[in-house]
């Protein structure tokens, strides 16, 4: 039974999965899903969760998130919106997510988590709330559930 | 920026025209070589965006207030004055079309400066009122916020939080006493945070001494941008007084090109006297590192890897070699576009045009320069050394259904460190 309390073996765990196990990120995109308004994602999210998804499947989703990441990307001396760039960031998770093996330098699952704690850090960024903290425990719950499963 | 009028923008090119300038005026051949080393124009063919020809208001200033037939010709009515609506007119081709990148500089047989001339009239453009919008908020938001993005403290005390738990290291803030100073620019906060956990990874690596400042963090600097030198002048100096509160020796300008450009280059002219400390680039430092043996890394990219050079880091910043002898530590197959270096292409959004919306469909057209050099050498991925350069490069290739990554060179170094001991690593 395992029980992930601390981000080193978060880590440690998600590096142990295999190319394709690592697509568990799909569940980290889909905790903060709501944070993105871009539906091209939703649809991204359920590819990646897809074990059987073909490579044709992933280079299409792969191309949706990109397009996603860049549409909601914060303008060059544009005000600042947090709430938007949370989007962005839901959008990063998921290019991460279905990124072609080896081209995540530091690991697919483990850039869409970070990318998925930086929304909530986004939607927060203002306030003195630790969203990203909450995020942080639900994922070790969501890879404890995965990895039990 | 506050009262602008046409009086004032005609005084304002008054004064910028100096010595140089005149000269330049006066020695122009008329040859349109600056035409075919504009990608505005070579992607339009447009003959309005000759480099020359954008500064036409700024020559009849020159010509009517400063030559001798010029002051006849403007007595006796023969030559009228430039108008409010000349100068709406030509608010497009000074600021959407131009990205201050300086190739025509560059090729220009007589050695006109022309991005000089171009950066000068946008002074008297902007005390006009004749300044975009875009660009005006912009500059705004960085006097008042100390951010063009309106990216405040608390904003990169979250990212800062973020990414110390990401790492599992301490960002230095405020540390005084500390070598480096480093600036960060509002793109890189918001859009590609990694670049601060990035930097960490490697200064702890080599054993550099760092510091971010709660107080001046924003490197960018639109008065250089919309052509307000005071406003300039103001944003250097709140950099130049906490790096000398902080007693650091060195300020490190980030991956961008025009907050380069600004504080190695203008900030010491803008504010008047010499700076009490250096100023490098990350790239340059990283190269300095690297020359010591204090950069470590292993393994290397296999992609087809190629380098955009920003233009204000490379053609106007000097900074050519550094990035190659960095990217030969990790790129296994790197590759050079046509025309590269210092006659690199501009990606189509410098110099404030990015920040600019009605211009969104000119800067993509610009942006076809760029594919044809990417069309050349088909690259798996691209690094460069610049936010901003890198979200033009992302849309553009998006725009042209090109799937290329873009990378961050300094993020490519970071991910290829040799790795530290686990159990240096800290439990969250």
């Amino acid at each position: 039974m395992t029980a992930i309390t601390n981000d080193t073996e978060f880590r440690r765990q998600l590096e142990g999965l295999d190319y394709a196990r690592q697509r568990a990120a799909a569940r980290f995109i889909e905790h903060v899903l709501d944070l993105c308004d871009d539906e091209r994602i939703g649809r991204v999210a359920k590819v990646a969760a897809n074990p059987n998804a073909s490579a044709d499947e992933l280079a299409t989703a792969l191309h949706s998130a990109r397009a996603a990441a860049i549409d909601s990307h914060a303008r060059c001396g544009a005000d600042s919106d947090w709430k938007e760039q949370a989007g962005y960031f839901v959008a990063r998770a998921a290019t991460a997510a279905v990124s072609p093996e080896g081209q995540v330098a530091a690991g697919p699952a483990w850039q869409a988590a970070m990318s998925s704690r930086m929304a909530q850090t986004s939607m927060a960024i203002e306030t003195p709330e630790d969203t990203a903290g909450q995020e942080r425990l639900a994922q070790y719950r969501i890879l404890s559930e995965f990895l039990n499963a | 920026m506050s009262g602008a009028t046409l009086g004032r923008g005609i005084n304002a090119f008054k004064e910028v025209i100096d010595a140089p300038t005149a000269a330049f005026f006066n020695s122009c051949v008329h040859c349109g070589m600056c035409a075919e080393s504009c990608l505005f124009f070579t992607e339009t063919r447009d003959p309005k965006y000759t480099p020359v020809h954008k500064l036409e208001p700024l020559r009849k200033t020159w010509w009517q207030e400063y030559t001798f037939l010029g002051r006849i010709s403007k007595a006796l009515g023969l030559s009228k004055p430039v108008t409010d609506e000349e100068l709406t007119q030509w608010e497009t081709l000074v600021y959407d079309s131009c990205t201050l990148c300086g190739r025509c500089s560059m090729v220009c047989p007589v050695g006109n400066d022309l991005t000089y001339m171009i950066r000068n009239m946008r002074e008297g453009m902007a005390a006009s009122g004749h300044a975009p919008e875009g660009l005006i908020g912009a500059t705004k938001r960085a006097v008042t916020i100390g951010s063009p993005m309106g990216v405040k403290l608390p904003a990169l005390q979250a990212q800062i939080r973020h990414t110390e738990e990401e790492i599992g290291m301490t960002i230095p803030v405020d540390v005084e006493g500390a070598d480096y100073l480093c600036t960060l620019s509002s793109m890189e906060i918001m859009n590609f945070p990694e670049f601060i956990g990035a930097i960490a990874k490697i200064f702890k690596q080599a054993g550099v001494s760092w510091t971010l400042s709660s107080e001046a963090f924003e490197a960018t600097n639109s008065g250089i941008q919309i052509g307000v030198s005071e406003i300039a002048a103001e944003l250097v100096e709140r950099i130049v007084t906490v790096a000398e509160k902080l007693k650091v020796k060195a300020v490190i300008s980030p991956e961008c090109g025009h907050a380069y450009m600004a504080i190695r280059w203008e900030g010491p002219n803008l504010i008047g006297r010499p700076y009490s400390f250096k100023v490098v680039h990350i790239l340059e430092l990283l190269d300095d590192l690297r020359k010591q043996g204090r950069l470590k890394t292993s393994g290397k990219e296999t992609q087809r890897l190629t380098y955009h050079d920003p233009c204000q880091i490379a053609r106007r910043g000097g900074v050519v070699e550094q990035p190659r002898n960095l990217l030969k530590m990790v790129a296994e197959n790197f590759v050079e576009m046509p025309d590269t270096g210092t006659m690199n292409w501009c990606c189509g959004a410098g110099g404030g045009v990015s920040a600019i919306e009605r211009a969104d469909e000119v800067k993509m057209k610009a942006f076809k320069r760029k594919k044809a050099q990417f069309d050349a050498i088909q690259p798996d991925a691209l690094v460069s050394a610049c936010a901003n350069c890198r979200i033009q490069l992302e849309e553009g290739l998006e725009e042209n259904y090109m799937d290329i990554p873009v990378l961050s060179l300094t993020e490519t170094i970071a991910e290829h460190l040799v790795a530290e001991p686990q159990s240096e690593a800290r439990q969250t």
